[in-house]
């Protein structure tokens, strides 16, 4: 029981890192919070389905066109709406929330909400770890997650593009005077982040279905992972989705099902009292305030 | 002169044939039935359509006979969104009273998803005196207001299964599994809604407490959650024999999904709204075999052989429509309540509301669902044999992905199959 729980804790951990790398990219450095962001993941998912499902497109396909619509979303959402209000951090929150909003209800709207708006799960098969059978797909997050984190460290620490993120990230007007363009550097910032939400929407949803109400559960959770872990440390991220995935996992084996979403906003109200800006936030000002 | 004296006898004629025709144009004049339910949702989509059928039936066969006239059936809708979790209930109250006003229904049929929206429109139904056909809300609340209160709550009836009669489904289901396995050890799992925890604190406390089952866990889960891995552990870490699980959102089919990949010992049996239909299987990557679900309403996406009317109200169905009913809960009364209200109208011979809702309380129609009355609460009466009162109907899905009828007896094709690797304690 402790050994199985143990793995999926560790499962649920990648899950919440994956729901989170998007949404921490963007804010980390075009300073954006995207409140699109469950938005953005729940509409790759139609996608995914519709081209599955009623143009009768591989799987493979309909998820890849899916990750590249929803990416070039994220870069037409800040070039024709977020340039403009960029700097001012309540019209960008209300901006991408009012964006997220008016995709979801559209869903809603147009009656997209049944158990049967799903997508296939990659491999059809479990065996047992430490005791407990897990599904094959569940693994594949895993590893997923451990690729996409390997990933984006090596993509900001070897690519030009890469390093200019950084540099954005770690001062704006002094990466312009070495000539990189910061809101191309944002617009970047904002497509891979909903690009992430895509790939991460193409591998957690066949666990569970297809809803407009996911969009505000991921966003949450999202929230809840780089608030504890602090806004744009992607550390932060990694350590914040363990303790919370951990902790949820734990809750509901050895107390109760119902406690496990208490769990991270317990969690939120904590770091918010005792360390304002997060685990590995940099925000110290916020600190320094209180 | 003489052609203007034909033009006017002519114009003339026509007036006369027109005006002698106007008492059976007016005879003519559709009777209204308003659906107001939530028809972004599956259940309320298939009744809604079943509704329709069941009026292009009717109308087909000469309409409905109001004193000496006939006339037929016409559907209005209006979406109440009650469903959508986040959309309060005056929002669904606004859309009940706005289709009674704008359309003139003479009745109202699905109704409201979620009981609290029932039991709260209860009162705007009373002021217009419309009578409302249920098929959907299932909390016994609205039975205590019109029995507290009869002359003015008298409009409203339920002619789908309640949560008391689910109750004693899930019982008899439970009693079928330990006469046929001697299993008496169940673990709990429902949706964190208050229908489902009632439901199964009802089954523990009148079934679980008083048969000596050992109810090892009762755990509720958030609507929205995809992960029942610790329940399932538990579940096998504590030798539970019968899982018996109780939710209506459309991500509980992944606990079954789990319960499957992770070879948990146990049979499963209870209520998983999404493997009501035959869709399930392929939505579910096959992984539902050896599942027991109960369908709420005979005909409501799974129809009994031994029942042919319940065949031959599914294959009608499919052959207009194109597809199988999915949702195990609503279509099937929706369907009867149509014809229930004919028969009432006709009764009555009129469509004044009183005389109608007298109409309505002397049903006794045998149908789709079996035998269909309304007790004083005007719930229609449930129970195990169709020919004395409605049925729900409990399927077990095959490893070959058909349902297969399992129970009540009196419709059964089969009794119920372990899943692989388990073993029959008698």
């Amino acid at each position: 029981m402790f050994a199985g729980t143990v793995v999926f804790a560790l499962i649920n951990s990648s899950i919440l890192i994956l729901l989170a790398i998007g949404f921490n990219l963007t804010f980390g450095i075009s300073g954006v919070a995207n409140f699109a962001y469950g938005a953005l993941y729940i509409m790759s998912a139609y996608l995914s389905w519709t081209m599955l499902n009623l143009l009768h497109l591989p799987f493979w396909a309909s998820a890849a066109l899916s990750i590249v619509f929803t990416t070039i979303s994220g870069a037409m959402m800040y070039r024709f709406v977020l340039l403009r209000v960029r700097g001012q951090a309540l019209s960008e929150v209300i901006a991408t929330f009012g964006i997220g909003l008016s995709i979801l209800e559209l869903f809603r709207y147009l009656g997209l909400v049944g158990f049967e708006y799903t997508l296939p799960v990659f491999w059809n098969e479990s065996f047992m770890i430490a005791g407990a059978y897990v599904d094959i797909q569940r693994i594949i997050i895993v590893l997923i997650a451990l690729v996409l984190v390997l990933g984006l460290w090596l993509f900001t620490h070897f690519t030009s593009t890469g390093l200019a993120f950084r540099g954005i990230a770690q001062d704006e007007r002094t990466a312009l005077t070495f000539g990189i363009d910061s809101d191309r550097i944002a617009t970047l910032s904002v497509s891979f982040g909903a690009g992430l939400a895509a790939i991460a929407a193409t591998i957690i949803i066949p666990l569970g279905s297809i809803a407009p109400d996911e969009g505000y559960d991921v966003l949450i959770k999202a929230l809840a992972v780089c608030i504890i872990g602090g806004l744009g440390s992607t550390g932060g991220v990694i350590v914040a989705g363990v303790i919370i995935g951990f902790a949820e996992r734990f809750t509901d084996s050895y107390i109760g099902s119902h406690w496990t979403m208490i769990v991270s906003l317990a969690a939120i109200l904590l770091v918010l009292a005792i360390k304002p800006s997060g685990l590995f936030g940099q925000q110290k000002e916020l600190e320094e305030r209180i | 002169m003489e052609r203007k004296r034909l033009i006017i006898c002519v114009i003339l004629a026509v007036m006369c044939a027109w005006s002698a025709a106007a008492p059976s144009v007016r005879a003519a004049e559709p009777i209204v039935i308003g659906v107001a339910t939530s028809l972004g949702f599956l259940e309320g989509r298939e009744s809604m359509k079943a509704v329709q059928m069941a009026v292009d039936e009717i109308n087909a066969a000469g309409g409905v006979k109001v004193g000496a006239a006939a006339r037929p059936f016409r559907v209005e809708s209006i979406d109440l969104r009650d469903a959508a979790p986040g959309v309060p209930v005056p929002e669904a109250l606004l859309g009940l009273e706005k289709i009674i006003l704008e359309k003139k229904p003479t009745a109202l049929m699905v109704g409201p998803f979620r009981s609290e929206a029932l039991i709260a429109g209860m009162d705007i139904i009373a002021k217009y005196k419309v009578p409302l056909l249920g098929t959907i809300a299932m909390a016994p609340g609205s039975e205590a207001k019109i029995k507290a209160d009869p002359q003015k709550y008298k409009y409203v009836f339920r002619t789908c299964l309640n949560a008391v009669h689910l109750v004693k489904f899930l019982a008899g289901t439970m009693g079928a599994i330990n006469k046929q396995f001697g299993f008496n050890k169940v673990y709990v799992m429902t949706q964190d809604v208050a229908w489902a925890r009632a439901t199964a604190d009802l089954v523990k406390k009148l079934y679980f407490d008083k048969s000596g089952w050992t109810v090892l866990g009762m755990e509720s889960y958030p609507t929205g959650t995809s992960d029942f891995s610790s329940a399932l552990m538990k579940a096998r870490s504590q030798g539970a024999q019968v899982i018996m699980p109780v939710f209506d959102m459309p991500q509980s089919g992944t606990l079954v999904k789990q319960w499957n990949t992770m070879k948990v010992p146990t049979i499963m049996a209870g209520f998983v709204s999404p493997l009501a239909g035959s869709e399930a299987w392929k939505i579910f990557d096959g992984k539902i075999g050896g599942v027991l679900n109960t369908t709420f309403e005979l005909g409501s996406a799974m129809a009994a052989s031994k029942l042919p009317a319940s065949t031959d109200f599914m294959n009608k169905y499919q052959k207009k429509y194109g597809q199988e009913i999915q949702a195990g809960h609503g279509p099937a009364p929706s369907y009867e309540s149509v014809y229930i209200l004919k028969e009432a109208i006709e009764r009555a011979g009129s469509l004044e509301s009183d005389a109608v809702v007298a109409g309505l309380e002397k049903t006794d129609r045998r149908g789709v669902m079996g035998r269909i009355r309304y007790d004083d609460g005007h719930q229609a009466v449930y129970g195990f044999d169709p020919a004395e009162t409605s049925v729900s109907l409990v399927s077990q899905w095959t490893d070959s992905g058909k349902r297969v009828v399992v129970f009540p007896d009196s419709l059964a094709e089969n009794m119920i199959q372990l899943p692989a690797g388990l073993k029959s304690l008698k």
